[in-house]
């Protein structure tokens, strides 16, 4: 099967100090992928560089066939991936609903948004409850769901989720990870960056670890999972 | 002090302060995108005045590069406003794409958009002096058969007002409700406000920021324009540098009401308009001083200005 993702040779610099190092990440379809790593071992960034917010200096990024490198990243957007940020990035001056209408900015079936609206209403009922407040007065959790909600509703094939667990609690997290479980099982492809090797390990199907730039380990999430190399150095 | 006088004081208050806040707005759009106070602001203000003037079908000045000439056509008054405002917001995106984007890719410090948007400033007032030459301009009668003033009151209580006073004050209000309309509750508004809020969250979302940065530019131009024609109906076109010493008080408006907010903006507009127009007429002469002392006091206990955020956070 011909790969969704496929990340080549990628290499980031920040003006002297490199970031990426011929980074080689490939996502099948219906796969969650996770990175995992510690700090500035480059995570963040290719996520930011699949969805072009920074311009890699070598290597390609090819989606369902086309490289990514000439697009801008609402031009991403409408190929069919969704980015959830770090940090959430949800606009708190904006009310829950019209983040989640935002979402589908680049969609023009309106009648099939309103659809996707209720779904999202379902399947995270205390949006719904929050729908008109302004989403900065949403807590740590409600945001994550928030910022989730809204990539969805680009309809997305491809979600890339950079710390989905950062700063919540356990059983948010339990959550939220729960979600991301059945979206795949609904048919989204998911690359996943986390802090939280353990979780993301049993969450994915293979997984990918970056140590200051380059990819030390990939294989199988459960076979990353027994590897003492892994154990000792992540997952404590 | 008697009723009509004071009636004067509340329509000449409003038409003053309506064009001030539609003026002052085109700085708040830009600086909530960009983070940036745009100086070329004041001279698309001046140039949407002399478009609009053109576009009446009247005559130009006697030492300009235009001087004598006409357009081969004259158009009615609202034709010709809504004209200069679109002129005046091409200017405004032409501003953007040469000022402001090739800072803005690469990364430039803020600082230099602003001595850039100067730069503009000072080019489009030249290349108008070229043009228009440096006299002032008078618009010619645009209320057609209206009388000059109305009394809406009645013969024994006559609550009069000048009729040029009563349109700059409704076309303000009517241009403040449909700005306010356009950026709170269509999708577009929405977007806008995303990219003010976030702009690489914007993007995102499927947002092209790029876009809708040349759309705030082309807004702000479009209600500059407005401003222009309407303080050039109310007081005639002063020359060149008509724009300038508007321009000040455009920028005193913004941070009265608060930097970077819409409501802000409004409001600061109007407490400045009605303030100077408290000035009796035989101390005209204080009018700005009043304006700058009111921006002084305010921010004296409110250095946010009125409406103005506490910080501007940016996580």
């Amino acid at each position: 099967m011909a790969a969704l993702l496929e990340i080549h040779d990628l290499a980031v610099y920040y003006g002297a100090i490199q970031a990426l190092k011929a980074v080689t990440i490939t996502v099948e379809p219906g796969e969650i992928v996770t990175l995992i790593g510690s700090n500035g071992a480059g995570k963040t960034t290719s996520l930011r560089c699949i969805s072009r917010l920074i311009n890699p200096r070598a290597g390609d990024i090819i989606y369902d066939g086309v490289s990514l490198l000439r697009r801008r990243p609402d031009e991403v957007v409408r190929q069919g991936i969704a980015h959830v940020p770090e940090g959430r990035r949800i606009l708190s001056r904006l009310s829950v609903q019209d983040n989640l209408r935002l979402g589908a900015y680049s969609r023009h079936d309106r009648a099939a948004v309103r659809g996707d609206l209720d779904e999202q209403y379902v399947r995270f009922p205390i949006l719904a409850q929050r729908r008109s407040q302004l989403a900065g007065t949403l807590s740590g959790g409600e945001q994550q769901m928030l910022a989730i909600a809204r990539a969805l509703m680009s309809r997305p094939r491809l979600l890339l989720l950079d710390e989905p667990s950062l700063g919540l609690a356990p059983i948010i997290v339990r959550d939220i990870f729960r979600i991301i479980r059945t979206l795949n099982a609904e048919g989204v492809t998911v690359l996943l960056v986390e802090q939280n090797a353990q979780l993301a390990l049993q969450t994915a199907h293979r997984g990918y670890v970056l140590e200051t730039g380059e990819v030390i380990f990939a294989g199988a999430a459960a076979q990353l999972i027994d590897d003492e190399r892994v154990k000792k150095a992540y997952l404590g | 002090m008697n009723l009509t006088a004071g009636f004067q004081i509340i329509v000449n208050g409003m038409a003053t302060g309506g064009v001030y806040a539609i003026f002052a707005l085109g700085y708040t759009l830009v600086f909530s995108i960009l983070g940036i106070i745009n100086f070329a602001h004041s001279a698309v203000f001046t140039l949407g005045a002399y478009f609009t003037y053109a576009l009446l079908g009247s005559q130009f000045g006697f030492n300009g590069l235009l001087a004598r000439g006409r357009l081969p056509f004259g158009l009615s008054f609202p034709l010709a406003l809504l004209g200069g405002a679109i002129l005046a917001g091409l200017v405004a995106v032409m501003v953007e794409r040469l000022a402001f984007r090739p800072l803005r890719k690469r990364g430039a410090d803020p600082l230099l958009m602003l001595v850039s948007s100067l730069g503009v400033a000072v080019a489009i007032v030249n290349i108008i002096q070229y043009l228009f030459g440096a006299e002032p301009y008078t618009f010619p009668n645009i209320l057609g058969g209206l009388p000059g003033s109305v009394n809406l009151g009645t013969p024994g209580t006559p609550l009069v007002a000048r009729t040029v006073q009563l349109l700059i004050a409704g076309v303000s209000l009517v241009i403040l409700a449909l700005l306010t309309v356009y950026i709170n509750y269509t999708n577009t508004g929405k977007a806008l406000r995303a990219v003010a809020e976030d702009a690489t969250t914007a993007s995102l979302l499927g947002i092209n920021t790029d876009r809708l940065v040349l759309l705030t530019f082309f807004l702000s131009g479009f209600i500059g324009g407005i401003a222009g024609t309407l303080v050039g109906l109310s007081v005639g076109i002063t020359g060149p540098y008509f724009g300038i010493a508007f321009g000040l008080k455009g920028l005193s408006v913004i941070i009265l009401g608060g930097l970077g907010s819409i409501p802000g903006a409004v409001l600061g507009g109007i407490v400045i308009g009605i303030g100077e127009n408290l000035v009796p007429a035989e101390h005209v002469g204080y009018k700005d001083a009043v304006a700058f002392a009111l921006l002084f006091i305010v921010l004296l206990v409110r250095p946010q200005g009125l409406l103005g955020r506490t910080q501007i956070q940016k996580v």
